[in-house]
């Protein structure tokens, strides 16, 4: 699948959850991998999906003044680590959180966080928030 | 760790209000810089992709579908935005996260390579080969 391209709106699908896969026999895969792909397969021809890629299980966090921490993984909880995302074109919240609803990770205890894309960053918002309650103070 | 890869690097920023305690003027600073740096990347091809997260969201869960509110993981921990970078080495993606201008008020960094497939159906593979020898 394609990477993301440049977005203005939607939704973030976030995948959770740490090789979870690794409990599963072969049975279980071999009914999950199918679901798996078929899913993703309808999402995509419904025009559904702009981009998704899985991530690699290795990395590193920096931290610190100019970065001068850098650690490995673990991330977070290594039951909240992100493995993998996918760009959501749909309108509302809903619909992405009924997309998220049929992901077929979450039979095998997968978790997926669901997050609108925006556009304004967050601390240019507050800021503006401050200075309109700053101005009623005044007013 | 494998250095090269051609799939690109995942920037996750990790960190939740640590926005509310600056000053006015760090915020329109912080603002500034993260904006410049990320059209400075995109102009050299680097980022393709990059929004931030509003801070809201939910979580769905379990066999039944349970669906709750944030907040994600520990609010410290929650991701508030990320970058895709489409650069060919850990190195590059290092040097990249280290000029993050949120780094200085606790924001972390996640650097993560993109798989070229799914994890799950590598392993599987690897198992099925694994089985015919």
């Amino acid at each position: 699948m394609n990477a993301l391209e440049m977005s203005n709106n939607g939704y973030l699908l976030l995948f959770h959850g740490n090789e979870w896969w690794k409990e599963l026999g072969r049975e279980e895969l071999e009914q999950y991998i199918p679901q798996s792909n078929g899913w993703l397969e309808n999402l995509m021809t419904t025009g559904k999906v702009k981009g998704g890629q899985a991530l690699a299980r290795s990395g590193v966090i920096v931290s610190g003044k100019n970065g001068c921490n850098v650690t490995d993984g673990p991330f977070a909880e290594s039951k909240e680590v992100v493995g993998g995302y996918l760009l959501l074109n749909v309108e509302t919240f809903e619909e992405a959180v009924a997309i998220a609803k049929t992901c077929p990770q979450l039979a095998f205890g997968g978790k997926v966080e669901v997050r609108p894309l925006t556009n304004e960053c967050p601390s240019q918002v507050h800021l503006e928030e401050l200075t309109r309650e700053e101005q009623l103070a005044t007013a | 760790m494998n250095l090269q890869n051609q799939n690109g690097y995942m920037l996750l920023f990790r960190g939740n209000d640590w926005i509310k305690p600056l000053s006015p003027e760090e915020k329109q600073k912080v603002t500034d810089q993260w904006m410049a740096w990320f059209k400075r990347l995109t102009e050299q091809g680097k980022a393709v992709a990059g929004n931030p997260l509003e801070r809201e969201g939910k979580v769905v869960s379990g066999n039944n579908r349970i669906v709750s509110d944030g907040p994600f993981a520990e609010s410290k921990e929650a991701i508030g935005g990320y970058f895709l970078l489409d650069v060919p080495t850990m190195d590059e993606a290092l040097v990249i996260a280290k000029e993050c201008p949120g780094l200085p008020y606790g924001v972390k960094v996640e650097v993560r390579p993109v798989a070229a497939e799914c994890p799950v159906a590598s392993e599987f593979k690897r198992e099925a080969e694994f089985a015919t020898i």
